[in-house]
């Protein structure tokens, strides 16, 4: 497992994929950073959230649409499923793999709270609440991301399912409220606000691990489906 | 192949490697086996140590020996000299070879290759070749190949396989000799004159006579088969040398293994 996301966020960074991803998010989140502040005369951090996860919801699929697609297309992933390795290590691998940019890149993003010191007092722990929403968010989108590319050979098909789906879950409370629980990006808005909601957080998590092992799932059908 | 290795689960009957059921133990029948697929798949953003160091890595080798064990692979695989080169950057035969680097790790006891040698240039074939009885020495090698000379070459047991049925399980030797039952030579001649058939009839011995084909500069190709267990070669000569005819060119048909397998198969198909 530690093997498999070992080389995977290296071959993040092989090729333009991470910078591409950590690069794209930072311009975003300066410049609604500069909007906030300059714009709106504020001094709060958790709000720029607000923007980073509408931005995530358009990026994580870079990240995430080639992980097993494109194994399947040049045949590397014959290599795995014949080695002793089980697929549930293979995918956690990769789904770590992922996280881990996204916790880098998170990282990134305290330097902002950092300017932010100098002109005002912002909170610490709501700006940690923040981002562990934030993380949660990421982890869902990583996980279903995964998901679509699994079952699919071409990492464009992955990578538009994956931004339909985040972009469905996002507007559809509009048309019925109904639909409010199932949006991933909603259930995120508590979290700038200073709390943790404990059916938020579940949610997330049970989506995650819905996710990972339907991708396992459907590994290990092709195995015998063929 | 794809269900030996376990990268699809098979339909019907039990997989053993080495006495582990592959669908009940799979960890540990997959750690006996080093495959090398068709096509031969390849990280290619990594360089060839890191490569076969990540194959070390998923196939649990021991760390404290991993980076000696792969060093002594990429030398018995000859890829000293590249082992810092992005595996894209490669001509196929290092290709073939990183992938052979990759299955040899975690020192499997069977070697299954598919196809190892196709799209290579003859140079490139002889060296995989000669890498493949050198391992075949220390493990069992199970080679899937279409070129039937490869196989005669190298193997010493063969299994041929028509639409997943066991056709034979035999010697290379010993299929090539169970087809060659008809004992036919080919010649060459300059017959100006046409006279070969006359003398055909004078030798005893001989079946059947048939033109193949007439060449640009007279001469003229014939099979000559004969009844079994006679060599005709001598009398041939004599009698063509009396009636001057010149012999060109005179051999006898080798039976293949290719013959032993389209006898076989087309067996199975009727």
């Amino acid at each position: 497992m530690w093997a498999v996301m070992k080389k995977e966020f290296k071959s993040y960074f092989y090729s333009p994929v991470g910078y591409v991803f950590i690069g794209l998010f930072l311009i975003m989140f300066s410049i609604f950073f500069y909007i906030d502040v300059f714009n709106y005369q504020s001094t709060n951090f958790e709000y720029i959230f607000y923007s980073g996860a509408t931005i995530l919801t358009f990026i994580v699929p870079v990240l995430t649409m080639r992980t097993i697609a494109e194994e399947r297309k040049n045949g590397t992933e014959q290599l795995l499923l014949t080695s002793p390795l089980s697929i549930t290590k293979v995918v956690i691998g990769k789904f770590l793999a992922a996280t881990l940019i996204v916790i880098i890149t998170e990282l990134c993003t305290f330097m902002y709270f950092g300017i932010l010191c100098f002109f005002g007092k912002p909170h610490i722990t709501t700006a940690l609440i923040t981002m562990l929403g934030f993380l949660l968010l990421a982890i869902s989108y990583i996980s279903f991301g995964i998901l679509a590319s699994s079952i699919t050979e071409n990492q464009i098909i992955a990578g538009v399912i994956t931004i339909g789906f985040f972009i469905l879950t996002w507007f559809l409370p509009q048309f019925s409220e109904i639909f409010t629980n199932f949006s991933l990006i909603n259930m995120f808005s508590k979290f700038p606000t200073g709390q943790i909601d404990i059916a938020d957080t579940v949610t997330f998590i049970t989506f995650t691990i819905a996710c990972i092992l339907l991708t396992i799932l459907f590994m290990q059908r092709r195995k015998s489906v063929r | 192949m794809n269900m030996l290795t376990g990268f699809i689960e098979q339909t019907e009957g039990e997989i053993i490697i080495d006495g582990y059921n592959m669908l009940k133990k799979p960890k540990k029948a997959k750690r006996e086996i080093g495959y090398m697929p068709e096509g031969v798949p390849l990280y290619t953003d990594l360089t060839v140590k890191e490569f076969v160091n990540y194959m070390a890595e998923i196939k649990n080798v021991n760390k404290k020996e991993r980076k000696e064990k792969v060093e002594k692979i990429i030398e018995e695989t000859g890829l000293k000299d590249v082992e810092k080169k992005l595996i894209k950057n490669l001509s196929r035969g290092y290709k073939q070879r990183v992938s052979m680097a990759g299955s040899l790790v975690g020192e499997p006891k069977i070697l299954i290759l598919d196809e190892p040698t196709v799209g290579l240039d003859p140079k490139q074939i002889t060296e995989i070749r000669n890498l493949i009885k050198e391992l075949g020495k220390t493990h069992t090698v199970i080679l899937s190949s279409h070129i039937l000379s490869e196989v005669s070459q190298i193997c010493n047991k063969v299994i041929i396989i028509n639409k997943g049925k066991i056709v034979a399980v035999d010697t290379p030797e010993n299929l090539e000799n169970k087809v060659s039952n008809d004992n036919s030579i080919y010649v060459t001649v300059e017959d100006t004159d046409n006279k070969i058939e006359k003398i055909t009839e004078k030798i005893t011995g001989i079946k059947k006579l048939e033109l193949i084909q007439s060449n640009e500069d007279g001469t003229k190709q014939y099979i000559i088969e004969a009844e079994k267990d006679v060599d005709l070669r001598k009398s041939i000569f004599a009698e063509f040398a009396k009636e001057n005819i010149t012999i060109f060119e005179m051999k006898k048909v080798d039976s293949t293994l290719e013959d032993a397998f389209m006898k076989l198969i087309e067996g199975g198909n009727k």
